[in-house]
């Protein structure tokens, strides 16, 4: 068992969702970046599939029985008070007891805490599920950089906008003024439209790039609506869907054309 | 016109000149369960195919419009209360008595055409033209749960509680989603609903 003493920013348990429920308009849900969340979940022995604790920061953890955990994605002051020191991508084993505070995010936008066994919520508990009896990581993991360069391919409306706005889409840089699991809201030099037709709500996927009229870029993340009316200029390659997850608040994003 | 439009890697959007054609595409390209293909989102004027980076899109034959497909699925019967805080304005609106408004609204045979705007909501095409007004000028901020309603074309069931600007007639308490179910929701596209006064 785990005592969730603060959920912290955005703090939930969470899975790899549910893909293939668009049709019946449900988005993925699950981790926004699956990746991480994947990353943590081996290096504790747990199959990709198990549920872990994603945060933006604040989250402190009681535990009370011995556990393993790992954490990935954003990196973020850690401090453990009754129990070893925890960093990124290592998993590490802590006695009952111990207490793991999720301080602020240094880099990223969302931290994964996989815990062998995966865990289940029930209000502000967590409970550990069996061991998975299978090995744990013996090291640590590398951390591959976060890219503030994402690429992306035309997306089905790029004709609504002016010719060179395409262009500009490329040549630009987006502030991320904000990020939910919606979202990414990015703000820059406005995507002008070549008219102002309304176009029927038309289906979504994760790293779509919506233009709202007044030309600041959103990218949708894994609790998207699965139909929207704002024309698409650009899909984000799936590859590169997770430096658009993690892209924090203040971040400076630009997009290279892939091919 | 057929129009074929780039979503990159994984994924094709598909946009036709009709709501008709777009639910005989997705019924057909669903039930052809085409390989590769993990996903098919319908809505207005388009369909949404998503797929796992092994699927050609030049598969995607358009059935002939001559061919209708008829959903094979029994109808789903979903009681309501009709004393939904629009009936009145609504009847008004379309120059009907309010109970002339049940008689209609429950006498269609609707089929679900779509879903979006929240797990479950299904948007149904069948609602007699008669009842076919403009969405509320001013949204509600809260529709409760199970709350039948009606805007432009379409009548739907509001899955939970949420914001809403379609015209409220009743309310049911027939469950739309419940992710224990295979499918969760209730009213997938292609299925046929009637609506029944209790």
């Amino acid at each position: 068992m785990i005592s969730v003493e603060s959920w912290g920013i955005a703090g939930s348990v969470v899975d790899q969702g549910r893909s293939g429920l668009g049709w019946l308009g449900q988005s993925r849900g699950g981790a926004v970046d699956v990746v991480s969340l994947s990353l943590a979940n081996r290096l504790v022995g747990n199959p990709e599939s198990s549920a872990g604790i994603e945060t933006s920061g604040g989250s402190v953890l009681r535990l009370g029985e011995p556990t393993m955990i790992a954490i990935a994605g954003a990196v973020a002051d850690l401090s453990v008070s009754n129990g070893p020191a925890v960093g990124w991508g290592s998993p590490v084993a802590l006695p009952p007891g111990a207490q793991l505070r999720v301080g602020r995010l240094l880099d990223g936008a969302r931290l994964y805490i996989a815990v062998r066994g995966g865990v289940s919520r029930y209000e502000d508990r967590l409970r550990i599920g069996a061991d998975p009896a299978t090995a744990a990581a013996t090291q640590a993991a590398p951390r591959a950089a976060l890219s503030t360069r994402v690429r992306v391919w035309p997306g089905p409306r790029s004709e609504w906008f002016h010719p060179d706005e395409w262009d500009a889409l490329l040549a630009g840089r987006f502030e991320v003024t904000s990020t939910s699991r919606v979202g990414v809201r990015l703000g820059g030099i406005p995507l002008r439209r070549r008219h102002d037709r309304q176009l029927p709500s038309e289906g979504l996927i994760e790293g779509a790039i919506q233009v709202p009229p007044d030309g600041q870029p959103i990218i949708m993340l894994a609790d998207h609506p699965t139909t929207g009316g704002y024309p698409v200029i650009a899909v984000i390659d799936h590859a590169d869907l997770q430096h658009a997850a993690q892209a924090a608040q203040g971040t400076m994003l630009s997009f290279a054309a892939a091919r | 016109m057929v129009k074929v439009l780039p979503y990159g890697p994984l994924a094709v959007l598909v946009e036709f000149d009709t709501l008709a054609e777009v639910m005989n595409a997705s019924d057909a390209w669903r039930e052809a369960a085409l390989p590769g293909v993990v996903d098919i989102v319908t809505a207005a004027r388009t369909v949404l195919v998503v797929h796992d980076g092994t699927f050609d899109s030049g598969h995607l034959v358009v059935p002939k419009s001559t061919v209708v497909h008829v959903p094979t699925s029994e109808t789903v019967v979903i009681d309501v209360v009709y004393d939904g805080a629009d009936l009145g304005h609504v009847a008004e609106a379309c120059g009907l008595r309010a109970r002339d408004v049940l008689e209609l609204h429950s006498g269609a045979q609707y089929t679900v055409a779509f879903c979006g705007f929240m797990p479950g909501f299904a948007y149904l095409v069948g609602l007699p033209p008669v009842l076919q007004l403009p969405r509320r000028s001013t949204p509600r901020t809260r529709v409760q749960q199970g709350s039948v309603a009606i805007a432009a074309e379409f009548t739907g069931v509001y899955p939970r509680d949420s914001p809403g600007g379609w015209h409220l007639l009743g309310r049911t308490d027939a469950v739309l989603w419940d992710d224990s179910c295979t499918p969760p929701a209730l009213l997938p596209p292609g299925t046929r609903v009637r609506f029944r006064p209790t």
